[in-house]
């Protein structure tokens, strides 16, 4: 029976063979960033502040190319090329809301720092083994990170409104677009296009803002 | 010999879905204090804070339920998610029955098959 069985996969084709290890191989990347998303060493509020600061380091770098889109869209007279940069900046507005979605890393984060800075007060406020100040040393410090922690996530908050509605903007602006183009509209298209500019340079600005907004707790 | 084999490549990748596009969806509560329970292709979602969620999604039709009688869900509208796209989404509970709003529908619903596009 086995020695059938190691026939029969003998004579299954070699691509066969390729693909399937392509499969496993991206099924390991996959797995590999799903794992990634576990916080495993660290604490939640810890997991929380890495994570904050990685984002913001997007921000930065997303804000840098948004100015850049905003200076390609004003020169652009062509509408399929200004087409091609919607599609691309919309990639980029979908990273940032892929952070701070409800399902995303950064924000189950944030919640899970929250609970945990909960638990650790409402633990805190029983415990007997320490000396009195010492314990409210304690709860001094974890109430800092908790107000911390909130306000990072109202800033979150407030970002992903923005994204959302950039998103929003981007994608409206791409269709009207599309159907300009369906009539033979082409000027008219490629001022919708250039009007889109000041949304974008605004949205690179809101970024920068958010930068000096969002402060990493227990930093 | 090289037929076969193609035909096993293309078995092969059909087995392994390599497409990781995602879209999002955004929910409104209204009125926002509702306590409605809901689901996304039957995972319940947290209630939304301030009435207002948005959630990354893998591209493709999701459904969004709430709970039925007799424990089963029910379907209150499909969303059709696409890539790096919002649809968004009122989940009105004004009347008896919570309803779906699309911020945009699909041009083929039929009845009370409702299908929001983004």
């Amino acid at each position: 029976m086995i020695g059938s069985a190691a026939c029969n996969v003998a004579r299954i084709p070699g691509l066969f063979w390729a693909a399937l290890l392509g499969c496993v191989l991206a099924f390991g990347s996959t797995a590999g960033l799903a794992q990634a998303d576990k916080p495993e060493l660290r604490t939640a509020d810890e997991e929380f502040s890495k994570q904050l600061s990685e984002l913001k380091r997007t921000f930065a770098d997303l804000s840098k190319k948004f100015e850049d889109s905003a200076q390609t869209i004003d020169r652009l007279n062509s509408a399929e090329a200004a087409r091609k940069e919607i599609e691309e900046l919309r990639e980029y507005v979908g990273r940032l809301l892929a952070a701070v979605a409800d399902n995303g890393m950064v924000w189950s984060l944030g919640t899970k720092a929250l609970r945990r800075a909960d638990e650790k007060l409402k633990a805190l406020e029983t415990e007997t083994r320490y000396k009195e100040e010492d314990r409210q040393f304690l709860i001094g410090r974890w109430r800092e990170l908790k107000a911390a922690t909130e306000d990072a996530i109202k800033e979150l908050e407030g970002a992903r409104k923005e994204f959302a509605e950039l998103l929003r903007k981007l994608q409206t602006n791409e269709d009207f677009i599309d159907e300009l183009l369906q009539i033979q509209e082409h000027q008219r298209a490629i001022e919708v296009i250039h009007g889109l500019t000041d949304g974008i340079r605004d949205a690179s600005d809101k970024l920068k803002k958010l930068l000096t907004a969002i402060k990493t707790p227990g930093a | 010999m090289r037929a076969p084999a193609g035909i096993a490549l293309a078995l092969a990748l059909a087995g392994c879905n390599l497409d990781n596009s995602v879209g999002y969806i955004e929910i409104k509560a209204l009125p926002s204090s509702a306590a409605l329970a809901l689901y996304l292709d039957s995972v319940r979602l947290d209630p939304p804070r301030n009435g207002n969620a948005l959630l990354r999604q893998k591209v493709g039709l999701s459904k969004l339920q709430t709970d039925g009688e007799g424990g089963y869900l029910a379907l209150l509208c499909t969303i059709d998610v696409k890539k790096n796209r919002i649809t968004s989404v009122t989940v009105s509970t004004a009347s008896r029955q919570p309803r779906c709003q699309c911020g945009r529908t699909g041009g083929t619903d039929a009845g009370g098959n409702r299908t929001c596009v983004g």
